[in-house]
């Protein structure tokens, strides 16, 4: 099997959903010529044409709100936000129109689009571009929400986000495109919905999203040397969450730690702790449920502050290492 | 808000302290780095200072105690701050266990208390009560049975290696209970029911009184001895001493018809025929086989009559009409060793007689010399409503009599 990028990945996943389906087409700031802001779209816009890969002026809201309207009129479109920062920009759109409207007309309008976004720290991108938003988002009903963390899965689910009928938010974290992983060749859709479990193991169970499984992987590593054996679940689909698989993990293990890129408070990770205290696995903790998450601060622009600012492999080391004191 | 006091980790190698000495007490205003109390480590005594300014308002440990590294001790306040004690005493009592330790403690019947826990801040975790219960070792029958009655296997002490049996567990169980609670409760049915009927309402109607004599028995041996081979010939029965006791009580009882009489309802009933029930007991009670008209017939019949009606009871098949219309009833436990004992009248029937073993005994004799004897005591039990002692007296003496020679019971 060939390894590629996540960023190539992502980009054959796009272009193969072009070919199969003429109504999907892409829209956002520079992602023609310049092939967006990280390239994403490089060279589609000469295979497509500008009618299927459209250039627009720095407007999010707009972006958005002609992703929903061509959405309702039958298209397939995939949205690019230059940085998941500028999505408060698009709010209106997405999570009062977007998510809202096929529910409000019973079912008889659909809104099939992807919101594709770039999200994270650890470029030097400083607070204005460098937020981690899938929890804001995973809290809007009406909305599904994505985060895959290898190329395999970012493939695999940007098919299953376009072919989705309902409005999907797609967060592709920045230091994963350059990660590499490998891609089989040709069309295969992975389930939205669905977890992962990206590591076996009978010590504890790690729920990691995004950037995170990638760095909980490297921890597992370590921690394999002191004979300390980690399962890895990535969540993948943040909403709906796969709450099944976490808790199947939990059962065996009785210890997890949840590591996640976005602010501690009122996160994601809050979350999936409530909902395993709230399961059958409470029977089965033998230790107190650990969240390791990025700080309540906004990102540091200094790049050592930047680096501690959200859960690094070390730090991951030393949760696992507490828990299992 | 209040500061809470816990056991310092005084050594790398420190799980637990001995409080040896509190230096303050309750309610005493305390200063931040003034000495609290002394503590005893595993290596070393070292007083503890004060980690904070305010009120030392509770105590936890007494002094002497062994308390976990990380356990609070005391409660220090600031001055005139709330403090509920009484809640604090709860969470101290609480003892610290994951979910999965308690899930596995429940599941296998293992008290909390019993573990020494190893997780952080003094937590039992799962490790502890599976270490715990590795150490418990049961027979499957054992577990079933400690986790139906509720039983902790881990409270079953036994010896390094052994394995705690069905036997340790019903003991301990047995030890659980109260003297109320160690018994088996049966309904009183069937003929059990009959006979503690019969007998509490012999015992409330007829006044009894006892007469007891001895039997010289010498002569009854010999006729035995003389007659049981021939009877065998005949029946194919072994003539028993019973079948000669029923025969002699039968004949002394139409020379007394008083004693083979009834009281029924305001009358005194005279039975014409002499019927001599049998005690015979079986597992279930007792049951009274009836040898009718005894003193109409020969040995060889009683002696027949009586082997076929024992077998009928032993196999449960006697029929009301082997066991009804007695008039008077033997009971021997001569066979059980017994000497001498007093029945219980078998209602309507009016006397019973009681025999107990033939023991060789020395007995003066009339010349004074001193003979063994075979010796048997008889003891006739009566309804003082219809017998008087002189009549007992005399139906006994000619039992005896009989007994003693027994050509008469041919007469």
């Amino acid at each position: 099997m060939a390894e590629k990028l996540y960023i190539e990945a992502l980009r054959e996943g796009l272009r193969e959903e072009m070919l199969r389906d003429e109504r999907v087409f892409l829209i956002g700031e520079d992602i023609g010529i310049y092939g967006g802001a990280f390239g994403v779209t490089k060279g589609l816009v000469q295979e497509f044409g500008e009618e299927r890969v459209i250039d627009t002026p720095i407007s999010e809201q707009a972006i958005t709100g002609i992703g929903v309207g061509a959405a309702l009129c039958g298209l397939r479109p995939v949205v690019e936000i230059m940085f998941s920062d500028f999505t408060t920009l698009a709010m209106e759109q997405l999570v009062n129109q977007g998510a809202k409207i096929r529910y409000m007309f019973g079912g008889k309008a659909k809104v099939p689009m992807v919101l594709r976004t770039p999200m994270g720290s650890g470029t030097g991108a400083a607070a204005q571009h460098s937020q981690s938003f899938p929890a804001v988002f995973a809290h809007f009903p009406g909305l599904k929400v994505v985060m895959p963390s290898t190329p395999y899965d970012v493939k695999g689910l940007i098919k299953a986000a376009i072919r989705d009928d309902n409005p999907v938010v797609f967060f592709e974290h920045k230091l994963l495109y350059r990660v590499k992983g490998e891609v089989p060749e040709g069309d295969y859709v992975l389930p939205l919905g669905k977890a992962d479990v990206k590591r076996k193991g009978k010590d504890i169970t790690i729920v990691a999203g995004s950037i995170m499984v990638i760095r909980a992987m490297e921890a597992a590593k370590e921690l394999e040397k002191e004979g300390i054996d980690v399962e890895i679940i990535d969540p993948m689909t943040l909403k709906p969450l796969d709450m099944e698989t976490i808790i199947k993990s939990i059962k065996r293990t009785g210890r997890v730690l949840i590591v996640e890129d976005d602010p501690k408070s009122f996160g994601w990770g809050a979350e999936v702790a409530a909902g395993i205290i709230e399961s059958e696995a409470f029977d089965y903790l033998d230790a107190p449920v650990k969240r390791l998450a990025g700080k309540d601060i906004p990102i540091p622009y200094n790049p050592n502050l930047e680096r501690h600012a959200v859960p690094q492999v070390e730090d991951i080391v030393k949760a696992v290492k507490e828990i299992l004191r | 808000m209040a500061f809470e006091v816990k056991m310092p980790k005084l050594g790398t190698t420190m799980t637990e302290g001995t409080i040896i000495r509190w230096l303050k007490k309750e309610g005493d205003k305390v200063e931040k780095g003034e000495p609290l109390l002394e503590i005893q480590t595993d290596k070393v005594n070292l007083e503890e200072e004060c980690p904070e300014s305010g009120i030392l308002r509770k105590i936890f440990f007494s002094e002497g105690q062994v308390v976990p590294v990380g356990e609070i001790i005391a409660v220090i306040t600031k001055e005139g701050e709330e403090y509920y004690a009484e809640a604090a005493d709860e969470k101290i009592n609480k003892i610290k266990a994951s979910p999965a330790a308690k899930r596995v403690a429940r599941e296998n019947n293992v008290d909390l208390k019993e573990i020494t826990p190893t997780g952080p801040e003094g937590r039992i975790v799962e490790k502890d009560v599976l270490n715990y219960i590795e150490k418990i070792r049961a027979t499957p029958v054992a577990k079933k049975i400690a986790e139906e009655k509720g039983i902790e296997l881990s409270k079953i002490i036994k010896q390094e290696g052994e394995r705690i049996t069905k036997e340790d567990v019903l003991e301990k169980l047995k030890e659980s209970q109260t003297f109320e609670e160690r018994v088996k409760k049966i309904p009183l049915s069937g003929p059990r029911k009959i006979i503690a009927e019969k007998m509490k309402t012999s015992k409330q109607e007829a006044p009894h009184f006892y007469l007891t004599l001895s039997v010289d028995m010498t002569n009854v041996i010999k006729l035995r001895e003389s007659l049981s081979e021939k009877i065998e010939k005949i029946n194919g029965v072994k003539l028993s001493l019973n079948d000669i006791l029923i025969k002699a009580a039968a004949r002394a009882l139409r020379e007394f018809p008083i004693v083979n009489s009834s009281l029924e309802e305001g009358y005194i009933v005279y039975k014409e025929d002499v019927n001599i029930g049998l005690a015979v007991a079986l597992d279930e009670g007792l049951v009274v086989p009836v040898i009718r008209n005894a003193d109409k017939k020969g040995l060889s019949e009683i002696s027949k009559e009586s082997f076929e009606l024992i077998n009928k009871a032993r196999s449960g098949k006697l029929l009301p009409d082997d066991y009804q219309g007695g008039t008077f009833t033997i009971s021997n436990l001569g066979m059980f060793g017994i000497e001498e004992f007093k029945a219980v009248i078998n209602l309507p029937e009016s006397a019973i007689l009681a025999v107990g073993k033939i023991i060789k005994t020395p007995v003066v004799e009339e010349d004074d010399e001193i003979k063994i004897k075979p010796i048997m005591k008889l003891t006739l039990s009566c309804d003082h409503r219809i017998i008087d002692g002189v009549v007992g007296a005399k139906f006994l003496s000619r039992v005896k009599e009989i007994l003693e020679n027994p050509l008469e019971m041919l007469l």
